[in-house]
């Protein structure tokens, strides 16, 4: 079955696009059939239906009811491996 | 390559700022000057990071990549301005962490799909720490654009 997967940044514009970049690619090399959506923190919301995991690179301020794993380490470049293998 | 995007007329040495928001004017005003940005990109970045800060600590180096919505954009480019003295930025993801930033990436991004390549590519530059430490001790504008792209040479 495809998993959704919630992809957040301000903007959507450059850091979501690189966390989704990450997430699909370590998807793909461990077999998981995986649907991003990548949107804007503000969007959530309305883009929950589905959705099993959000990965933020912004702050998330509330609870949506599924799993929250920060998209930091994408950026930074530090903790990636801790960071898969949370998302695995 | 971003290298060969470079331009010296968007490098800052020794950049003299009091804070972040000084570091926006004057960077963007350069990318604003060159017709990257439009009127509107200052004050748009300034808010943007507002609410979703752009620092980031690499390994003890504070590094800001500062950007804001294509709307203020005219067309894809990045500043880099290395701060003379360290100034304070809140870290991305977080609400009140600061880290003192001494290198910026100031970015106009219009269509992050079509330059994912390039996002990608700055994003290994930020984080490779020993790259990092070498464009922090920099003094040539040029210096600035061959370190990058001996790194990207050897992606």
């Amino acid at each position: 079955m495809k998993k959704k997967v919630i992809v957040a940044c301000g903007g959507a514009v450059a850091t979501s696009t690189i966390a989704a970049n990450k997430v699909v690619e370590l998807c793909k090399k461990n077999g998981i059939d995986v649907e991003i959506c990548q949107i804007r923190i503000s969007e959530i919301e309305s883009n929950l239906s589905g959705a099993v995991l959000i990965v933020p690179t912004s702050k998330v301020k509330r609870d949506y009811g599924i799993p929250v794993i920060t998209g930091m380490p994408f950026i930074s470049g530090v903790g990636v491996e801790k960071t898969e293998a949370a998302i695995l | 390559m971003i290298w060969e995007e470079l331009k010296e007329s968007l490098i800052m040495m020794d950049l003299e700022a009091s804070s972040s928001q000084d570091v926006f004017q004057k960077l963007g005003s350069a990318l604003t000057r060159e017709g990257y940005t439009k009127d509107s990109y200052i004050e748009a970045l300034s808010e943007r990071e507002k609410n979703f800060p752009t620092g980031l600590d690499i390994n003890g180096i504070g590094v800001a990549i500062p950007h804001t919505d294509v709307s203020h954009v005219n067309k894809p480019g990045i500043a880099i301005g290395l701060l003379k003295n360290p100034v304070s930025f809140i870290q991305m993801a977080t609400d009140d962490e600061e880290v003192k930033v001494k290198l910026v990436f100031m970015l106009s991004v219009i269509n992050p799909e079509a330059h994912l390549e390039e996002l990608k590519q700055i994003l290994a530059i930020i984080q490779d720490t020993d790259v990092l430490k070498k464009l922090t001790e920099a003094e040539e504008k040029q210096q600035i654009i061959n370190i990058i792209r001996e790194k990207e040479i050897a992606l």
